[in-house]
């Protein structure tokens, strides 16, 4: 077993736990990773959905969709796009850490990123309050509808608002479920029995920003300056 | 005759000795007997009798409301169900039978038994995960229930937008919750297979040794995976538009209902093949076993589950012929709902050939797998009458498409279902059932579903539409003989429930392989320990490695 830590100064023992129905530690360490992929591929289609749905209303509507576009929060949606790579910067920096048995700077980088998570949720909860604001809720029956001539539009906009709650849904989950590991990787010889959770977890985390930066052009980006 | 035989036949027990169970471990039906050891248990095997147990309820359920819907189709004036009781019963019986039965039947209940089984592991990947599964499949089935004891719904199984988002006024949302929730129960349960198969298999067992049950499962794992998270979202927007007013696909809040078609038959087709896949391994692994003949053309039927499952990804367009889709489309579509004939008819064949010239034993899992070829082949071929787009105009939403899908969905899936339990239930309970019970059920299935579904085929022809609780009169002779049909088919689901639980305390003690079947299932004692097997296997051979005959002349039968 890979016990590449052992030598450091803080290094405590890494490796996995076998469980009863397993052969071997690589074969339950490639069912863990297999595992998240998979859950990864279908998460990628509750999204791909939707973002589908949203650019082929871009072709077939493009003006409606422009007057709405003009009404997001373009430099909130690009300061959370960086605020989010930030978070898988430091999540890969934790997956490092507890690569090499360093518990108390994976412990840190581990809360880091759940800061920056939970930043991003502040920034997107602005951005509604904004959005409210401008009477961009076409769902609020006590608010007129911004851009009430252009149906179309109203469709975007409604697109939006389930795709980015979905997304924050997936973020707020993933700070609860980090949290969580955070408080048991913190005990000692977490990292000599579950070192590989952390691994799996990051992908999990990558994978939430993935889905922002392919959300920020699609609803954002796209078509914005001509 | 001795006496001990004369005392077993008194207290009507097993007059078999049974095996030596010396060192042996306990079996898992008898490793624990607490209720928390079967709720809290990880196990694949308590998992799967688990999920047997509450599918078989709701199949029971199913079948009730289908028997109302039959009964009140026996007058064409709607004398018995009003419009609207009508709605809620086909409703009832459509959303139970394909959320809550179809599609976990087979994978949820065998191949969670079986899987780890056939290739040799001590239990699927994540033992915990699955039964999580479990718990979120009867979650979700708890809230749609909630919406049929408040007053049931009317949208039919489809929930097509607007009606289930703005006009029903019946409970929709419960309901919406309960199928999104049960959804992710079967995206579990497929990442924990294809997990297992791709890092659980034993030493030996290489991809093309895996028997084709594993394989089908394999394929039907990729489209939970794939298909099932867009009718999550098609369900999620549902229930945000008739909740929160986020209109998506009313026109009145700025939606498209042809939007809701998309999503939802991306999904809704492939899971077809997620309730057909299943069934065609389970009969993949009945004939050879009732032929003792290898597969004809192992790999041609492995290669023809991954196309099925491939091709069905791009014929969710032909659902859609008559709402407006452009006729380039409609075109499009058309051509590749015929390719999936093409590895339907593969799969055919192949079992064909496997019987031709085989020793056929005609015991109960074998004449459920001749009824379901017999069937599969007529439901597949009009199939292809529905995917002529001429054709379809005139057939599309009548009874032609409820016998269609019928003779796949109860023809091959429920047939396929119950020759499968009659097949491994000896593996499950260790028990033999009464043979003479179960062939008799079988030929009552079969008739009892003809009878009940071929009229419907010639009900649609002449034009009788679906979803429907009134009808002209001179359909009345035809839909009478459905409903007729439906009472044999009652009978022949009522005998199986109770002799094959009798069988659990009363029936003959089952050996480790009744049948002389191969692969690895019937390598391990009836019903297996709870690690599946006392000394780990290891696999020399290629699968369905029956005995090769020879004939009088000394060659080899063709």
């Amino acid at each position: 077993m890979n016990s590449r830590g052992a030598a450091h100064h803080d290094g405590a023992k890494v490796g996995i736990e076998l469980a009863h129905h397993f052969e071997t530690v690589e074969q339950q360490r490639y069912a863990a990773t297999l595992g998240i992929w998979a859950w990864l591929l279908t998460e990628l289609l509750l999204f791909a959905a939707l973002f589908l749905t949203a650019l082929i209303l871009r072709v077939t509507h493009p003006e409606a969709v422009k007057l709405a576009t003009g009404h997001l929060k373009f430099w909130i949606g690009a300061v959370n796009t960086v605020v989010l790579i930030c978070s898988s910067l430091t999540m890969s920096a934790a997956i490092e850490f507890s690569r090499m048995g360093w518990q108390r700077a994976m412990v840190r980088a581990m809360l880091a990123t759940a800061g920056l998570g939970t930043l991003f949720l502040l920034l997107k909860g602005y951005e509604y309050y904004a959005d409210y604001e401008e009477h961009m809720m076409p769902f609020l029956s006590r608010r007129p509808y911004e851009l009430h001539e252009s149906p179309a539009s109203r469709l975007f906009v409604n697109l939006y608002y389930v795709a980015t709650s979905l997304h924050a849904l997936h973020l707020f989950t993933g700070i609860g479920l980090l949290l969580g590991m955070t408080w048991m990787a913190a005990k000692a010889g977490f990292l000599a029995r579950h070192q590989n959770w952390i691994e799996v977890y990051g992908l999990y985390w990558h994978f939430i920003d993935l889905v922002w930066i392919l959300a920020f052009p699609i609803l954002y980006v796209v078509n914005r300056g001509a | 005759m001795t006496a001990g035989s004369i005392d077993a036949g008194l207290s009507g027990r097993d007059p078999h000795t049974p095996e030596s169970t010396l060192d042996r471990p306990r079996d898992y039906l008898h490793a624990q007997s607490t209720l928390r050891s079967w709720f809290l248990t990880t196990d694949h095997k308590r998992i799967a009798i688990l999920y047997l147990t509450s599918i078989t309820l709701f199949f029971i359920i199913g079948a009730v409301a289908a028997g109302v819907v039959r009964l009140a189709l026996v007058v064409p004036n709607g004398a018995i169900l009003n419009n609207d009781n009508y709605n809620k019963a086909f409703t009832l019986h459509g959303v139970v039978m394909v959320w809550f039965f179809l599609i976990p039947s087979i994978p949820a209940t065998f191949g969670n038994f079986l899987i780890p089984l056939m290739i040799g592991a001590k239990d699927l990947a994540f033992p915990k995960l699955n039964l999580t599964s479990w718990y979120i499949f009867m979650a979700g089935a708890l809230f749609t229930m909630i919406s049929v004891v408040l007053g049931g719904i009317d949208t039919g199984w489809t929930f097509y937008a607007p009606l289930s988002t703005a006009f029903s006024n019946t409970w929709v949302l419960p309901a919406l919750i309960g199928v999104t929730i049960v959804g992710f129960s079967s995206i579990l349960t497929g990442l924990n297979f294809v997990v297992t198969i791709h890092t659980m298999r034993a030493p030996g067992m290489t991809w093309f040794r895996l028997p084709i049950f594993v394989w089908t499962h394999y394929a039907t794992s990729l489209i939970f995976l794939l298909a099932t998270p867009v009718i999550t979202v098609a369900l999620i927007l549902l229930v945000a538009e008739r909740a929160f007013h986020v209109g998506v696909f009313d026109p009145a809040y700025g939606g498209d209902p042809v939007l809701f078609q998309h999503l939802f038959w991306f999904y809704s087709h492939p899971a077809v093949y997620i309730m057909v896949l299943p069934g065609m391994g389970v009969i993949s692994e009945i004939v050879p076993a009732f032929a003792q003949k290898k597969l004809f053309g192992y790999k041609f039927v492995a290669y023809a589950a991954i196309g099925l499952a491939s091709v069905t990804f791009f014929v969710w367009g032909h659902h859609m012929f008559v709402n407006g889709q452009s006729d380039l489309a409609s075109l499009v579509f058309s051509g590749l709902s015929f390719a999936v004939a093409v590895p339907s008819a593969v799969k055919v064949y192949n079992w064909t050939a496997t019987i031709h010239k085989g020793s056929l034993r005609l015991d109960t899992p074998m004449l459920y797998a001749m009824g379901y070829i017999g069937l599969f082949v007529l439901g597949g071929l009009t199939g292809l009458f529905l995917a002529t787009l001429a054709i379809n105009q005139h057939i599309h939403a009548t009874y032609f498409v409820v016998a269609h899908f019928h003779y796949i969905m109860v023809g091959g899936t429920v047939l396929a279902f119950l020759g499968g339990l009659h097949f491994w239930w000896p593996k499950f309970t260790g028990r033999m059932y009464n043979e003479s019970w179960g062939r008799v059920s079988a030929l009552l299935i079969f008739i009892g579903f003809n009878v009940t579904f071929f009229p419907q085929f010639i009900l649609g022809y002449l034009g009788m539409p679906r979803r429907y609780a009134t009808y002209p009169a001179e359909f009345q002779l035809l839909n009478v003989l459905s409903s007729a049909g439906a009472t044999i088919l009652a009978a022949g689901y009522i005998f199986p429930m109770l002799y094959l639980v009798y069988s659990i305390w009363w029936g003959r003690r089952a050996p480790g392989n009744p049948w002389q079947a191969k692969g690895l299932e019937w390598e391990t004692t009836s019903p297996p320990p709870t690690l599946n097997f006392i000394t780990p296997p290891k696999v020399p051979n290629q699968p369905y490695d029956y005995p090769i005959k020879v004939t009088e002349t000394g060659g080899t039968p063709a």
